[in-house]
């Protein structure tokens, strides 16, 4: 399951890529686009691999709690900070595609 | 430990419960017959372990007599789950506890499905 | 028959059967001065209620049911009251073996198990119920 949803959220960085390489292209201050865009894929990167470790968190917690052990609020909390995290990532995947979407139609 | 399938292992704890439950309500029906002892499930753990291995046919209702005359204490199977009888007569406050158990189990059981579907079903829209 | 619904209907035996026992209780109650209409004619003669255990091979469950409703055998008090219709010879009646104390602690214990049968009918109920809202949308 959690391999299925990093397929999903790596659809938005793959487009989150493309669209930084579209904007290198345009001339700027180089640097600081420069800078600007591998901040930006290292912070979309942080993104996925904090969902994708708070829904592992939450997996494991709740096949403990599944298999008897009784820390009720850990469960909850770790699987609502995964519904969170997930929630983040899916509303900035679904921006950035929109977002590249919209560049794709721009006339040149 | 990681489970091979959460929905799996929750569709089976849900399953031992209802065992459980079932259990629970023979023994509080039957608090006051005479000669009948309290009955309960195989621990979890058994259950899982059991499903690992290929389960070995029992017929459902299947019933093993002690060789007490003066008690008749049986042993039955429901969904897979053994019911086992205990020593005891049955002790309402007890049972009320058990239940009390497997109410909230269910509860969380129940709860921790319908937030992992819905996460999924999140991923999976366009 | 799925677990949770056996467990509603073995609570439900459970309740038939409490139900049994107060009215027996009852009928006690109300006959513990019911004597005879005449000389040493015998009284109301106290009732008593037995249980026993069902296994429903199906299912798996135990059910509870009434094996019988009997009359107890002990002795009958006497009292003196000379100018009854029942009163023999020695102005003694023969009343019903029913004790007041005796019959009111069992209402007691009646009522209990049936309180803790009806608690068990509503847990699997709302059981069933959390089950069938798994598929309820938001």
């Amino acid at each position: 399951m959690i391999g299925g949803l990093e397929s999903l959220i790596g659809v938005g960085k793959t487009a989150a890529t493309k669209l930084d390489f579209g904007a290198t292209t345009a001339p700027a201050a180089g640097s600081k686009v420069g800078g600007a865009q591998a901040s930006f894929a290292a912070a979309l990167d942080a993104i996925a691999t904090n969902t994708v470790s708070s829904l592992q968190q939450a997996e494991q917690m709740s096949a403990k709690a599944l298999q008897g052990e009784t820390d009720t609020r850990g469960v909850v909390d770790a699987v609502m900070s995964a519904e969170q995290s997930l929630q983040t990532a899916i509303a900035i995947r679904d921006k950035i595609v929109s977002a590249y979407l919209e560049v794709s139609r721009m006339a040149i | 430990m990681q489970p091979v399938n959460l929905f799996d292992l929750a569709s089976q704890q849900a399953r031992w419960l209802s065992v459980r439950q079932s259990a629970i309500a023979g023994n509080v029906a039957n608090a006051n017959t005479p000669g009948y002892a309290a009955m309960d499930v195989e621990p979890f753990e058994k259950v899982l372990k059991n499903t690992s291995v290929a389960m070995s046919a029992t017929h459902s209702g299947h019933i093993l007599a002690s060789t007490s005359p003066a008690r008749m204490t049986v042993e039955t199977e429901q969904d897979g789950v053994a019911i086992l009888p205990s020593k005891n007569s049955v002790s309402l406050e007890d049972q009320m506890l058990k239940a009390g158990e497997v109410g909230r189990s269910f509860e969380l059981n129940t709860s921790i499905v319908k937030s992992f579907h819905r996460m999924f079903l999140m991923t999976a829209k366009p | 028959m799925d677990s949770l619904t056996t467990a509603l209907k073995v609570a439900a035996s459970g309740l038939e059967a409490q139900s049994q026992r107060v009215r027996v209780v009852s009928e006690n109650l109300a006959n513990a001065q019911s004597t005879g209409n005449t000389p040493g004619a015998e009284p109301y003669q106290r009732k008593t209620i037995t249980f026993a255990a069902a296994l429903d091979r199906a299912s798996g469950g135990s059910f509870a049911e009434v094996a019988e409703i009997s009359r107890d055998k002990s002795a009958y008090p006497l009292e003196f009251h000379p100018g009854h219709e029942a009163a023999d010879a020695n102005g003694m009646v023969r009343m019903p073996n029913v004790n007041m104390l005796v019959e009111m602690a069992d209402m007691r214990e009646a009522n209990r198990s049936y309180e803790a049968n009806l608690q068990v009918v509503k847990q699997a109920r709302d059981l069933i119920s959390m089950t069938i809202d798994l598929m309820r949308s938001q």
